[in-house]
């Protein structure tokens, strides 16, 4: 069997009040870009402390190349880098400090430092900034700095837990791209977790929807979508008789409310809709407009962990999110 | 060898945690400067005030004036003031996330407190340096040398280390900030009165004796005491022997702590 980048077996991880994992598997192959889903409090950053050793599980094994995060935890640490979902970069440093005592504590000789250093700054776009304080730094800025920091020791595995929370549209963009390249050229594999569907869909090969400690389900995202069901095309006409029509064709609607909206669910939209409506013209029915929707992972998501994508929130965990928002905005 | 290479390590760890503190006081010193004043005013005006005191004055070991026998007093107390609070920056640190990232290195948990207790052991010294520079100015006579002063930085530190990793193994159970500002609060002032730091330990209520007696700050004061003021070095070795054992035992308590820290 080929060796896999993060095998977690059966992980379980109980707080006092609450089974923040519960019996969770799953295995994340060599330079795959792995990402898990889900509301606040559903276990994702709880499954990532424990693959990087931060917590000890309750139950269950995990691997990183092969290795036992239990077991050997400064081994696993050496082979992976970590940006948490807090700001983790140092505000009272430069960009060049912070980096420079990553690489220091990853155990990097002296003479490779100072060439590294600048290949993952430059990497991350921020050489012109290398000697700033960081603490006048934008979101943007500092999630790639962090980025570097986490980069900067060549990890085989790296973390990146929320990795554009917080970041205007554009900051996001930039950083999507760099996981992009990181993965492309380096190999790298990346495990992230996320609640921004957009964000999952742009990156993730294969993501994990988790929900209440659970690992609903598993996929690639054009399976998962295409599970959830086909596209929906919606039409609207003052034509009276376009339900009929359309039940001539041989379409099954789903809806057909009486001020004309005729909702159905179809294979392949795009395609089939010009046929759809030289058939409707041909009855003889006035069509107004039409509309087509693809699922989303956000159909996907809803469907896996329900309605109660708020409710999960801790205290904690909104007043986190919060400050980290507004530290970074 | 193994085992050789992973204490070099260790220490290694330490080192870079302690410079990753001391290049933050670097870009600011301010707060060096500040720090400077407490120890200025206990002994400029508590101290100057204190010596026409004549129940003071007889009490003292023979043959020394009142700001002779304080200035150690002050000394380890400039220490003892900044360490104590030194918890509330771990706090700090775990509420940003800084303290995750740090421990997701393959620095273990005991080398990162080390580190952080080093680097409060050095900001120990700038005050130190302030205290000394101040007692010449004062011209109060302390016996002034090359050893004195290493000695007098190495308790220095010391007893920063000391303070500060009791200071950690709190932060990790109380675990806000306001919290650890009140502790830090609560535990100063019986520290400092329960020693030998403003007044000796004879005239104080016998209840107190035997707090003094197991306070470490007593044995700091009395450590730089016998090298700057009497010259009787005769206790020396314990005195650095039980802050030396008082800093290990809290350094693992803290180390231990540090995981409960962010679980």
């Amino acid at each position: 069997m080929e060796e896999k980048a993060i095998v977690v077996r059966n992980l379980v991880k109980q707080y006092p009040r609450v089974k923040a994992v519960d019996n969770v598997s799953f295995d994340v192959d060599k330079g795959e870009i792995f990402g898990l889903l889900g509301p606040n409090g559903a276990g994702k950053t709880t499954t990532i402390r424990i693959l990087l050793t931060l917590i000890p599980p309750t139950a269950g094994e995990t691997l990183i190349y092969n290795v036992n995060t239990a077991r050997n935890s400064e081994d696993v640490r050496r082979m992976c880098g970590y940006v948490p979902q807090d700001v983790s970069a140092d505000g009272d440093l430069t960009s060049y400090e912070n980096v420079l005592i990553s690489a220091k504590l990853y155990g990097m000789p002296p003479k490779e430092r100072k060439p590294r250093i600048h290949e993952v700054l430059s990497f991350l776009e921020l050489t012109d900034r290398e000697h700033d304080m960081v603490n006048t730094f934008s979101g943007g800025m500092m999630r790639r700095l962090e980025i570097a920091q986490a980069l900067v020791n060549r990890p085989k595995v790296l973390f990146l837990d929320e990795p554009s929370i917080g970041l205007d549209p554009n900051a996001r963009r930039i950083i999507w791209g760099l996981i992009k390249k990181l993965r492309d050229e380096f190999n790298t594999t990346i495990m992230m977790t996320t609640h921004d569907m957009g964000e999952a869909d742009e990156l993730c090969d294969r993501i994990g929807i988790m929900n209440r400690g659970h690992l609903s389900t598993l996929g690639k995202p054009a399976e998962l979508k295409a599970a959830v069901g086909g596209d929906i095309i919606t039409i609207n006409s003052s034509s009276p008789n376009c339900f009929l029509k359309l039940k001539e064709l041989g379409y099954s609607t789903i809806t057909n409310s009486p001020d004309g909206h005729c909702d159905l669910v179809v294979n392949n939209g795009e395609t089939l809709i010009p046929q759809l409506l030289e058939g409707l013209k041909a009855g003889g029915v006035e069509v107004e407009s039409v509309s087509l929707k693809k699922p989303t992972l956000d159909d996907v998501f809803l469907k896996y962990t329900g309605a109660r994508i708020e409710e999960g929130d801790t205290f904690a965990e909104t007043r986190r999110a919060r400050r980290a928002f507004t530290r970074r905005s | 060898m193994r085992a050789l290479s992973e204490v070099r390590k260790y220490f290694a760890n330490a080192l870079i945690i302690a410079e990753l503190e001391l290049r933050k006081i670097r870009h600011d010193q301010t707060q060096i400067w500040v720090r400077m004043v407490q120890p200025a005013l206990w002994l400029a005006i508590y101290g100057l005030a204190m010596t026409k005191l004549q129940a003071m004055n007889s009490n003292i070991p023979a043959g020394l004036t009142y700001l002779q026998f304080m200035t150690p007093g002050v000394l380890a107390q400039s220490a003892l003031f900044v360490a104590i609070f030194f918890g509330i920056n771990v706090v700090w640190e775990r509420d940003l996330g800084l303290l995750n990232k740090l421990l997701s290195t393959p620095a273990s948990r005991s080398s990162i407190i080390l580190g952080k207790a080093l680097s409060a052991g050095v900001r120990g010294i700038f005050q130190a340096i302030a205290v000394i520079v101040l007692s010449l100015i004062l011209r109060i006579h302390l016996i002034l040398n090359p050893l004195t002063i290493l000695g007098v930085f190495v308790v220095i530190i010391l007893v920063s280390m000391c303070f500060s990793c009791v200071s950690m193994a709190i932060a990790s159970l109380v675990k806000t900030r306001e919290r650890m500002m009140g502790f830090g609060q609560v535990m100063t002032m019986p520290l400092f009165f329960a020693s030998s730091a403003i007044y000796p330990i004879s005239i104080m209520p016998s209840w107190i004796k035997p707090i003094a007696y197991v306070n470490p700050l007593t044995y700091s004061v009395d450590a730089m005491r016998d090298m700057l003021a009497t010259g009787n070095l005769h206790s020396l070795p314990l005195d650095f022997a039980v802050i030396v054992a008082t800093t290990v035992l809290f350094l693992v308590l803290a180390s231990l702590g540090l995981k409960k820290m962010i679980s």
